[in-house]
């Protein structure tokens, strides 16, 4: 039973210990390990055609989005053109956009700083692809002035609500896997014999170890 | 054709609604307030993963940018964005009856919102300045938060079993891990 005692003593991350780290940006923006950004941004003309075309071919061919997902602490993201403006009727001021304007968001965890260098660094092509056509952008790389370009067109959330705010992206994907690891197990043990289920204990904990 | 505000069985929302004249600081100092008074409105959907409310008061114009001419905004906007399971209907169907105390605080001090600021009112509302999404990023997409909020509940109760189940024999350990985990 040595074998078993070495083999068990698993490695695990704690529930709870993990430090916050959503850092780098306003009180507003945070909540919990998770941190809001949200950027506007006005289009040259050339947007209004290049932009559709590219949501559309993103939409088509999600495999478009495949770089995002080296991301892996993003939640949710999204892009959206804001053309015009719905109107409400008076007192709303009825105005025609000279521009499109891209509205973007992201839902993450990490800080904001190590966000952008990833963004820069992993998806370069992808954010010249994406903003390229607005005014202002000055290319992903260096890194320093398209800091200061977010952050300049960056908007702070009033009010930001996350419904897990104490995990990560990574700890949301590594309980998704564990759970479908866990099922069989947990379906069948109460039917195995003792050494049975502990062969498939053990089993599961080597191939769920990076889900711990 | 499926709605790129859609991705997998999650819905990305967004509504810009116009302030009304002299309501944006009333406005930000109530959506600034809201965490002091309390757990988030938002929590009380319990279909919203992410959700935030965004003053803006203008678009950014910066003469080095080149900019044919400046464009500003006539109004500050709030927008509400969420990122939820299902379908639009019924989460604004929701939103409108869970939400309503704290709505007519939020939209209620927007051009256009019903008086009443609840229901099918406000619903329509919402839907008249919903912004449509170009493209909506989601890792999985295909979870829910029920779900996610219980794996992530699971994982925590196996990495303590695992912690506190080490070096058992297999018996007590099979016997434990029925009881936690048997179904």
């Amino acid at each position: 039973m040595n074998g078993w005692r070495t083999f068990l003593a698993v490695s695990t991350q704690a529930p709870f210990e993990a430090p916050v780290t959503g850092t780098g940006t306003a009180s507003g923006n945070v909540d919990g390990q998770v941190i809001a950004i949200t950027v506007f941004s006005t289009i040259k003309w050339y947007g209004r055609v290049f932009l559709p075309v590219l949501f559309f071919a993103t939409a088509r061919f999600p495999n478009l989005t495949g770089t995002l997902a080296k991301l892996s602490f993003i939640h949710f993201a999204r892009w959206s053109i804001v053309k015009q403006l719905p109107y409400n009727g008076e007192p709303q001021v009825k105005q025609k956009l000279h521009y499109p304007h891209m509205y973007f968001e992201s839902n993450f965890n990490g800080g904001w700083e190590e966000y952008i260098d990833a963004f820069s660094h992993i998806l370069t092509r992808g954010m010249t692809s994406f903003w390229g056509s607005s005014y202002g952008f000055p290319k992903p790389l260096p890194t320093a002035p398209f800091k200061q370009y977010i952050k300049q067109n960056e908007i702070i959330a009033c009010h930001y609500y996350a419904a897990y705010p104490e995990a990560t992206a990574t700890m949301v994907r590594q309980s998704l896997e564990l759970d479908a690891k866990l099922a069989p197990l947990k379906r069948n043990a109460a039917k195995m014999d003792p050494d049975q289920f502990a062969a498939a204990y053990r089993k599961l904990l080597t191939d769920a170890q990076l889900c711990l | 054709m499926t709605s790129r505000n859609v991705s997998g069985q999650a819905y990305a929302f967004l509504a810009m609604t116009p302030i009304m004249p002299g309501e944006e600081k009333p406005l930000r100092t109530y959506l600034d307030g809201l965490r002091d008074r309390g757990p988030s409105p938002l929590a009380k959907l319990a279909r919203t993963h992410m959700g935030r409310f965004v003053i803006v008061e203008d678009f950014i114009n910066d003469p080095s940018w080149k900019q044919r001419k400046p464009e500003h905004l006539a109004m500050p906007y709030l927008i509400f964005s969420s990122n939820f399971d299902g379908d639009l209907d019924s989460y604004l169907d929701e939103l409108c009856e869970e939400l309503a105390p704290e709505a007519k605080q939020i939209w209620g001090r927007c051009v256009g919102c019903p008086e009443s600021a609840e229901g099918p009112a406000l619903k329509k509302y919402l839907k008249h300045n919903q912004i449509d999404t170009g493209v909506f990023y989601t890792p999985d997409g295909k979870t829910t938060v029920a779900e996610i909020k219980a794996a992530l509940r699971q994982r925590d109760r196996m990495i303590a079993f695992a912690r506190s189940h080490q070096g058992d024999e297999p018996e007590a350990l099979h016997a434990a891990f029925v009881k936690e985990f048997g179904s």
